[in-house]
C-alpha cells in the first residue's frame, strides 16, 4: 500500500470516528460530543445518557459502519471485476434480489422483528441468483458482458424484483417502517438483534473480500493478460461476484437495498488514490462507511427539524432516500463521463 | 410505411379482437369481487335498473367507474408511448423511464401529502409541468435522445431521485400511510369514483383524437431528422410539440391514479409486433386499445389474485410489465446499442 493509501485511510478512519460520535449525539435527547464519549466510556453523567447510548444509538451506528464498509467493498469488487464504473450492487440486481429473497422468508416465518443469522445467507442466495440472471442477460453477442447493457439489465431486473417484493409485504401487511427498509434501506429501529445477525458475516466477508485485490488487479488488466499471468479468469470472475455477492447480502440483509453508496465510495477512492485494488478495496470500504454514517446522521437531523409541517406519528426519513438523493445526481455525472 | 391492404386488414381483425377481449375483461370486471354477480344479475342491474340496492352501487358506483378509468388511462398511457417512442426513435422511451411519470408523481405527491389547496380539476395542470420538468432534465441529461441504453440509465437515476423525495415526504410528513406510499410510487386504481373519472375525461376526450391526429407527423419522423427535414417538416419544432402531447397524455392519469408504469412502454411494443408495421396510424389506435386491456386485466389481477387484500395496480403492471419487455427488447437493444 502506498503512502497516499495510507493517508487517505487514516483519515477516513479519523472522520468516521468523528462521524460516529455526532451520530451517537443525534436523537430527540440531543447530546453533546463530550456527553457521548463519557456515556461510551462507561463514565455516563446520568444513567439515562448510558441507556440511550448503549440500548438505542450504538447498535445503530456500528450496523451503519459495518453495512458501510460491506457496500463499499461489494462496489469496489464488483466494478473491478465487470471493469465497468457503473457496476454497484444496487444496479447489478444484487440488493434487488437479496432484499426479495429475505422478505420472502421473513414472512414464511411470520415475523419480522427477529432476523437471525441464517437471514444473510438467504439474501445471498436470491443475491447470487439476480446478479447470475442480470450477467446473463449482459452478455453481448461476442461473449464479452457490456457495461451499459449490464445496468440496463440490472435496472430492469431489480425494478421487476422490488415489485415482488412490494406485494410479499403488502400481502403480510407490513407497516410502513418496515416496509421503507426492504424497499429503499433504513437504519430506523436497528438494535442489538440486527447487530447479532450481521456481525459474523460481516467478520468473514470482510477479510475474504480485502484478500481478493490481488485477483481483482490482474482481473482489471484485461481478460488475455489477466490469462496470460496464470490467472484462471472465468472462475475467478464467478468467486469474486459470489464474494462481492456475499458482501452486498450481508449488508442488505440487515440495512435492506440502500442505494448509490457502494456506486459513491469507490469512485471516491480511486480518485484519490488510484486504480490498485490492493488500495482501493480498504479504501472503499472505510469511505463508504463514512458515507452511510453520515448520510445517517443527515437522515436523522432531518427526521427531528423537518423543512415542513409534520406528524408525530411520522416514520422517519430512511438513510435509503438521503443516499439516492446524493447518489442519483453522482451517477448522472458519471454516466456524463463515461459517455464522452 | 405505405398503407397496405394486408395491414388494413390485420389492423381491422386486430380492432374487433381487441374490443371482444375488452368486453370479456369488462364483464368479469362488473362481475366478480364481492358479491359475484351472474351475467343476468349484471344485465338487470346494468340495463333494466333492477337489483338490490347495495349491489346496485357496488356495480354502478364502484366498479363501474374504475373500469371506464382503467380503460381511458391505459389507453392514454399507450398513446403516450406511442408517441415518444416514434418521436425520439427511442424503442425505450416511455413516461415513465423518461421522467414524465416520476416529475408528476411528485407534483401530486405533494399536493396530497400537503394538502395544497388546489382544485382537483387543475390538479393535472401541475402535474403536466412536474412531467415536463422531470422529462426535460432526462432528456437535457441524457444528451443524445437516441442511444436507447443512456436514456434508461438517465431516466432511473432521475426516476430514483423523484421517488426519494417523494418517500422523503411520505416518511416524514404523514402517518403510517402505506396505501399513500405504493399510490405515489407505484400507482393504483383502487377506490376511484366517478369524480375521478371527471378529472381524466376531458384530458381523453381531447387527448386521444390529437395523439390519432398525430399519426402522420410521427412517421415522418421515422424516417430520420434529415429526410423529414428534406420532406419539409420543421423538425425541432414538431419534436418538442409533440413530446409536450406525450406528457400531457400522462399528466391526467398520474394525477388521478398515480405512476403506473409499463403499460406506456409495452403497449406500443406489442402493437408494432402484432400489425407487423411501425406505421403510426395502425399503431396509435391498436396501441390505446392494448393498453386499455392490459391496464384493466391488470386491475383485476390486483383486485382479485389475493382477495381480500388489494394490491396496487403498479405492481402487478411491473410484474408483467417488465419481464415481457425484457424479453421484446433483447434482441432489440442490441441492435440499437451505439
Amino acid at each position: 500500500m502506498n503512502r497516499r493509501a495510507r493517508v487517505v485511510l487514516a483519515s477516513g478512519s479519523l472522520l468516521l470516528m468523528v462521524l460516529v460520535v455526532l451520530h451517537l449525539g443525534v436523537g430527540s435527547v440531543s447530546l453533546t460530543p463530550g456527553e457521548v464519549l463519557r456515556a461510551v466510556l462507561d463514565q455516563a453523567d446520568q444513567p439515562l445518557h448510558r441507556q440511550i447510548v448503549w440500548d438505542l444509538r450504538l447498535p445503530r451506528a456500528m450496523i451503519a459502519i459495518v453495512a458501510g464498509a460491506l457496500l463499499g467493498l461489494a462496489g469496489a469488487l464488483l466494478q473491478a471485476i465487470m471493469r465497468n464504473p457503473l457496476a454497484e450492487p444496487g444496479l447489478t440486481g444484487v440488493s434487488a434480489g437479496g432484499v426479495f429473497f429475505a422478505v420472502l422468508w421473513l414472512t414464511r416465518g411470520g415475523t419480522m422483528a427477529e432476523p437471525g443469522r441464517t437471514l444473510a445467507l438467504v439474501a445471498l442466495a436470491g443475491g447470487l441468483a439476480a446478479s447470475g440472471l442480470v450477467v446473463l442477460m449482459a452478455r453481448g453477442p461476442s461473449g464479452n458482458t457490456d457495461p451499459v447493457r449490464l445496468v440496463l439489465a440490472g435496472v430492469l431486473v431489480s425494478s421487476i424484483l422490488s415489485s415482488a417484493t412490494a406485494l410479499v409485504l403488502l400481502r403480510n401487511n407490513q407497516a410502513l417502517g418496515s416496509i421503507l427498509t426492504w424497499m429503499i434501506g433504513s437504519l430506523n429501529g436497528r438494535v442489538w438483534v440486527h447487530w447479532e445477525a450481521l456481525w459474523p458475516w460481516a467478520a468473514f466477508a470482510l477479510p475474504v473480500g480485502l484478500l481478493c485485490a490481488g485477483v481483482a488487479n490482474a482481473l482489471q488488466l484485461g481478460d488475455p493478460i489477466a490469462a496470460g499471468i496464470g490467472v484462471p479468469v472465468e472462475r475467478a470472475r464467478l468467486a469474486l461476484l459470489a464474494i462481492a455477492a456475499l458482501l452486498a447480502a450481508s449488508a442488505v440483509a440487515a440495512v435492506g437495498a440502500v442505494g448509490f453508496v457502494g456506486l459513491i465510495g469507490p469512485h471516491l477512492t480511486r480518485r484519490l488514490v488510484g486504480d490498485d485494488a490492493r488500495c482501493v478495496f480498504p479504501g472503499s470500504a472505510v469511505l463508504t462507511a463514512v458515507l452511510l454514517v453520515g448520510a445517517d446522521v443527515a437522515a436523522q437531523i432531518i427526521t427531528l427539524n423537518p423543512p415542513f409541517a409534520t406528524t408525530p406519528y411520522r416514520a422517519g426519513l430512511p438513510v435509503g432516500a438521503v443516499t439516492a438523493l446524493l447518489g442519483a445526481p453522482f451517477f448522472l455525472y458519471l454516466l456524463r463521463r463515461s459517455g464522452s | 410505411m405505405i398503407a397496405q391492404p394486408r395491414h388494413a386488414l390485420r389492423a381491422l381483425a386486430l380492432t374487433v379482437t381487441l374490443l371482444l377481449g375488452l368486453l370479456v375483461i369488462g364483464m368479469l370486471a362488473l362481475q366478480q369481487g364481492t358479491p359475484t354477480l351472474t351475467p343476468g344479475q349484471l344485465g338487470a342491474i346494468l340495463f333494466a335498473g333492477e337489483g338490490e340496492r347495495l349491489t346496485r352501487i357496488v356495480v354502478l358506483e364502484l366498479r363501474l367507474p374504475r373500469l371506464a378509468l382503467g380503460i381511458a388511462s391505459g389507453a392514454l398511457l399507450a398513446l403516450s408511448g406511442v408517441i415518444l417512442q416514434d418521436t425520439l426513435r427511442n424503442p425505450l422511451a416511455g413516461p415513465e423511464l423518461l421522467g414524465i411519470t416520476g416529475g408528476a408523481a411528485v407534483i401530486v405527491g405533494a399536493i396530497t401529502i400537503f394538502r395544497l389547496p388546489a382544485p382537483a380539476a387543475l390538479v393535472p395542470w401541475f402535474t403536466l409541468a412536474g412531467g415536463l420538468a422531470g422529462g426535460l432534465v432526462v432528456l437535457l441529461a441524457a444528451q443524445s435522445m437516441r442511444s436507447t441504453l443512456r436514456l434508461i440509465l438517465v431516466g432511473a437515476s432521475v426516476t430514483a431521485f423523484l421517488n426519494a423525495l417523494l418517500i422523503g415526504m411520505i416518511s416524514l410528513a404523514t402517518q403510517n400511510d402505506v396505501n399513500l406510499l405504493f399510490l405515489f410510487l407505484v400507482g393504483s386504481l383502487a377506490n376511484r369514483t366517478w369524480a375521478h373519472l371527471a378529472i381524466v375525461l376531458p384530458w381523453a376526450l381531447l387527448g386521444v383524437p390529437a395523439a390519432l391526429l398525430c399519426a402522420r407527423l410521427l412517421n415522418v419522423l421515422q424516417l430520420g431528422d434529415d429526410l423529414a427535414a428534406g420532406l419539409g417538416l420543421a423538425v425541432a419544432p414538431v419534436r418538442l410539440l409533440l413530446l409536450v402531447i406525450g406528457a400531457a397524455l400522462v399528466a391526467a392519469v398520474v394525477a388521478v391514479c398515480g405512476p403506473i408504469g409499463w403499460v406506456a412502454l409495452l403497449a406500443p411494443h406489442l402493437a408494432r409486433r402484432l400489425l407487423a408495421t411501425p406505421n403510426a396510424a395502425y399503431v396509435l389506435p391498436i396501441a390505446a386499445l392494448i393498453g386499455a386491456a392490459l391496464l384493466t386485466s391488470a386491475d383485476l389481477l390486483a383486485r382479485l389474485v389475493l382477495a381480500p387484500t388489494e394490491l396496487p395496480v403498479g405492481i402487478w403492471t411491473t410484474l408483467l410489465g417488465g419481464p415481457l419487455l425484457l424479453i421484446l427488447l433483447r434482441s432489440h437493444v442490441g441492435v440499437r446499442h451505439e
